[in-house]
């Protein structure tokens, strides 16, 4: 686990310096043991930052989304680095960003946690009901530990897990100045049970199970703010002309933004499963955004997110590439 | 210059090849009716000079000021009509072509279906030419030289005849001497000229001439830049022997600790060399060089007391320190020709090549027969690989000569079990050559031929077919299907065909008629200058039929076996044919470059360079622009570079790349237009 007094420590230490113009960390959210982001700027701030595997965040996104206001006249722009606290999954956010040149390494300064799980909060509502307002949760080897109401409650790590990390390959960041903890060994893998037999259904099952689904959404594009991969300035998808998808919030329009959501991710997404996380009505984008990453590695023998050296893959062509799923 | 549109459609009958099956004057009836269309007409024969005049009659008479023609493929003739636009001066790009022909008369055949898929065809190419631009056609100039690769007999052609004109020629070869496969032949078919006699004069030639700077034992690194002006980085090897003192005497070869120990390239390995070599008399320019992998000084760092080599060079040429030297140029064309491999007999396992000593390549067999090859032309049977190590005073064993011959045709061609489908075009007649060869040197050794057919389609190859037949040559038609070896004897299995028969052939030799293949190194010169395929893996040409020596690049020229299998005088013609392309453009001294290029919105590109990556012609890069106070990375099109193929395009995830002509908002009332409403 990591040490909160240690971080707290570096954490001054780094904002304290001149160069850094900001610190994204984790700190208590305002309801139960959730946790949220934290924007730190001054040295005074730091005893808010935190780390628990309630920090499902990927702080990731925020780099990409911070909003550039034009420099008045006269002034110079604030090039100073900002620093940010990423698991081993949202590193590879850091490391895809980087890949597509979204910013130089130098921009940022990245403190690596060591993660051993984060919890799905789906899951513990669902296990103790209105628990979320009023407790706190720990993980103590494998058991979270939860207290709450003057009691405490063990449940094995494995119940409470979110799915990602639970076939997660990078537990300890890919890219880091400093790592917050000892390195944590992969303790899990992916075997694509559930593409697989999302895979074998056919075509007309697939189409009323997505058509159900995508009938859900109410277009309030919470997938694509969060997700670390969506940061170009201006979207396709919010302009008028051409216009590529109505506004109208109907299964139509609906599929057609789905689609080209999970199109453009195809070897970018990095399986942070922000997007699956924080979606109103439960729609299961990780299965869309999973059956692209299988593909791509199967295909390409390529994971986004874990080169930036590499070339983006769908800016690359081989002559030996397979093309025998091109109909 | 845009203006209010006023469109007139065009609807070819193209003879009957759209108007058998489309209902052409149905198509004119409704392409009147769509808004913006002045004039619709049909015509017998749109791209005839009387087709040509409707439509610049219209442009004059009723101010056109957009055209539709409803006819075959823009790649057939979408230059032809911008030459019509541009006649009356109406910009070439409010031009749009609507294929009815090979996307609709000729893929379907109920007419009133095909009518109704013409409509919605003129219909989306009606709403496309009103939202058309005018683009501007710019030019570069033309740097007036020309890089030839490779120095066969192709590249040697092409050089000379682009030098002779007065333009300057790189002419760049990777091995030690010019020449290529032509120099390692005997004689050639049908006439029997002497390989070496008909293609020596010309090696001196591209040596001496004025306007060719030769390169031989060199490697071209790196090409950029684009027709006119091509840079061009060229690595020159080191032959750790100085070009300017050495003389070429052989001093140094004949000195050297390894002489005789390695198989020279040259002789397909059946003749020695050693570390320092020339691989053959007549070679260009007969300097010598070090082979680097096998010079004892250049590997273990020590050859005796001292380098024997220098030793005995009293020029002083020899400079173990001498490095590779980059050179740098530019050029206004490329001609490629890189020619070919032989395909390797050891594939074809069944033949045991590379198992028994006297299965020889029919490339091994022309160096054998060869005057100035290893065996001084004696037709012997060979002892691979074995060191024969003479005793005192023993006498050497005189050579044995073959008593019988046996040729195996079609090896690795026309051969979908090691992938080549092809004729190689030459094995029927080079082994009929061979077979005169042996006939003419051993009267009495009898040769027989293994053939599947027999394809002497050329000038005078029938007659010599006849001729090596009816000097008792026999051909047996059949493929054989195994060798293996009886006592003394190799034994050849095969069934012959016209009579039904198998047989068991026993034979001294073998010789493979092994095919034309292309160059395991392709694809070094593919990723050079981004050329394409065919499917047979050589070169492919801009268009089969009538741009056989253009590549789909403009600029880029194709000479030789490296464009497809050929014999001397197609690869000759081949080469001729490239030099004079290539000419054009360095006489003119102007180029055209494409109009239809990629434009980057700046505003919102985001500087991932996804474009710069998947630019084949490297016509992208990524700059640094100010963003309201901000420094950014934005992509930015050179369009002397780009050749408008739209990749950029379609990989820009921010839609901030658009290609002129084809952008999403003319290309999206286009789709809604066929029917995707």
């Amino acid at each position: 686990m990591v040490d909160i007094e240690k971080l707290r420590e570096i954490a001054r230490e780094i904002i304290s310096r001149d160069d850094v113009r900001q610190l994204i960390g984790y700190r208590q959210g305002t309801y139960g043991f959730r946790a949220r982001p934290a924007f730190v700027t001054d040295p005074g701030e730091v005893d808010k930052l935190i780390f628990s595997p309630a920090c499902v965040n990927n702080l990731a996104t925020y780099i990409t989304l911070e909003e550039r206001l034009p420099v008045p006249r006269g002034q110079e722009p604030d090039l100073r680095k900002v620093a940010v606290m990423v698991k081993g999954c949202d590193s590879r956010a850091l490391v895809q960003q980087m890949e597509e040149k979204a910013y130089e390494r130098e921009r940022i300064l990245v403190l690596g946690i060591p993660c051993t799980g984060v919890v799905d909060m789906d899951k513990v509502e669902k296990r103790f009901p209105g628990v979320l307002a009023r407790g706190e949760i720990v993980l103590e080897g494998d058991k979270f530990l939860l207290t709450y109401d003057g009691k405490e409650e063990e449940v094995a790590k494995g119940e409470l897990l979110a799915d990602k990390c639970t076939r997660c390959r990078y537990p300890t960041p890919l890219v880091y100045d400093q790592l917050l903890d000892e390195e944590v060994a992969r303790f899990a893998d992916d075997d694509y049970a559930d593409v697989e037999a999302l895979e074998k259904r056919s075509a007309e099952e697939k189409w009323a199970y997505w058509e159900e689904k995508f009938s859900r959404c109410i277009r309030c594009y919470s997938c694509r703010n969060v997700c670390p991969m969506c940061y170009c300035e201006d979207c396709v998808l919010d302009r008028l002309n051409p216009q590529w998808m109505r506004r109208s919030v109907d299964v139509s329009e609906n599929t057609a933004y789905h689609i080209a959501r999970a199109y453009h991710l195809a070897g970018r997404c990095i399986q942070c499963g922000e997007c699956q996380r924080v979606c109103p009505v439960d729609i299961p984008l990780m299965e869309l955004n999973r059956k692209f990453y299988k593909d791509v590695e199967e295909l390409y023998d390529y994971e986004p997110g874990t080169n930036a050296e590499a070339p983006p893959l769908l800016s690359t062509f081989k002559v030996d590439d397979r093309e025998d799923f091109i109909m | 210059m845009n203006g209010k549109p006023k469109i007139g459609v065009y609807v070819c009958h193209c003879g009957t090849n759209i108007a058998g099956v489309v209902d052409v004057e149905e198509v004119v009836k409704f392409a009147s009716t769509l808004p913006d269309v002045v004039i619709a007409r049909n015509y017998s024969y749109m791209c005839s000079d009387p087709g040509q005049a409707l439509i610049t009659d219209d442009i004059e008479k009723l101010g056109l000021n957009r055209v539709v023609v409803a006819s075959c493929s823009p790649r057939m003739h979408e230059p032809t009509f911008r030459k019509t636009l541009l006649s009356v001066d109406l910009n070439p790009y409010f031009l749009e072509m609507a294929n009815i022909r090979e996307q609709c008369s000729w893929v379907h055949e109920d007419p009133i279906a095909a009518t109704e898929k013409a409509k919605r065809i003129v219909e989306a190419a009606v709403v496309k030419a009103r939202r058309l631009e005018a683009l501007d056609v710019k030019e570069v100039d033309v740097e007036p030289s020309c890089l030839v690769i490779g120095a066969g007999i192709a590249g040697i052609q092409a050089a000379l005849d682009i030098a002779d004109a007065g333009f300057k020629v790189y002419l760049v070869e990777k091995n030690p001497s010019v020449g290529g496969h032509m120099i390692q032949l005997d004689k050639t078919f049908p006439t029997l000229d002497c390989s070496a006699c008909i293609l020596t004069p010309k090696m001196v030639d591209v040596a001496n001439h004025p306007n060719i700077e030769l390169m031989t034992y060199s490697q071209v690194e790196e090409i950029g830049g684009y027709i006119g002006n091509f840079d061009i980085k060229v690595r020159k090897k080191s032959r750790f022997v100085d070009m300017d003192k050495c003389t070429g005497c052989g001093d140094c070869a004949e000195a050297c600790r390894m002489a005789g120990r390695f198989p020279n390239e040259f002789d397909e390995g059946i003749g020695m060399r050693g570390a320092i070599y020339l691989p053959f008399p007549q070679a260009v320019p007969a300097k010598y060089t070090i082979d680097k992998e096998n010079c004892l000084f250049l590997t273990k760092g020590k050859c005796g007391e001292s380098p024997k080599c220098q030793e005995a060079c009293q020029a002083k040429a020899i400079n173990f320190e001498l490095e590779d030297e980059i050179v740098e140029f530019k050029v206004g064309t490329i001609i490629v020709a890189t020619g070919y491999d032989v395909f390797d007999a050891r594939k074809k396992p069944e033949y045991a090549y590379g198992v028994y000593d006297n299965v020889l390549t029919a490339l091994e067999f022309e160096r054998l027969v060869n005057a100035s090859g290893p065996t001084g032309g004696q037709i012997i049977m060979l002892e691979r690989g074995k060191k024969k190590k003479k005793k005192e005073g023993e006498e050497a064993e005189p050579p044995r000569v073959p008593e019988s011959i046996t040729f195996i045709q079609c090896v690795g061609s026309r051969d979908k079990s090691v992938g080549n489908e092809y004729c190689s075009r030459v094995c029927c007649m080079y082994t009929a050559k061979l077979a005169h060869l042996v006939k003419d040197k051993l009267h009495d050794c009898e040769v027989t031929v293994f053939y599947m057919d027999v394809r002497a389609f050329g000038k005078g190859f029938e007659e010599f077919y006849d001729r090596v037949r009816r000097e008792g040559v026999r051909y047996i038609r059949g493929n054989p299907s195994e060798i293996f070896k009886r006592g003394d004897k190799l034994v050849v299995k095969a069934e012959d065909t016209l009579t039904s028969t198998p047989l068991e052939h026993e034979t001294d030799m073998v010789v493979l008629s092994v095919g034309l293949v292309p160059r395991s190194d392709n694809r070094e010169i593919i990723d050079l200058l981004k050329l394409s395929q065919s499917s047979d893996l050589f070169y492919l040409e801009a268009h089969p039929k009538l741009r056989p020596v253009d590549t789909a690049s403009d600029g880029i020229f194709l000479a030789g076996v490296c464009q497809g299998p050929k014999d001397i005088p197609d690869a000759v013609a081949q080469a001729k044919g490239a030099a004079s392309a290539a000419m054009i453009p360095m006489a003119s001294g102007k180029v055209k470059v494409e109009a239809q290029t990629s434009v980057v919105n700046e505003e919102t590109c985001r500087g991932c360079g996804f474009c710069v990556q998947v630019c084949p012609y490297s016509a992208i890069e990524l700059v640094e622009v100010n963003r309201m106070g901000w420094p950014v990375k934005v992509a930015r099109v050179n369009e002397a570079l780009c050749k408008g193929c739209g990749a950029c395009a379609a990989a820009c995830l921010s839609g901030s790349i658009q290609q002129r002509s084809f952008k999403d908002l003319q290309l999206l009332p286009q789709i809604q237009a066929l029917g995707v409403k």
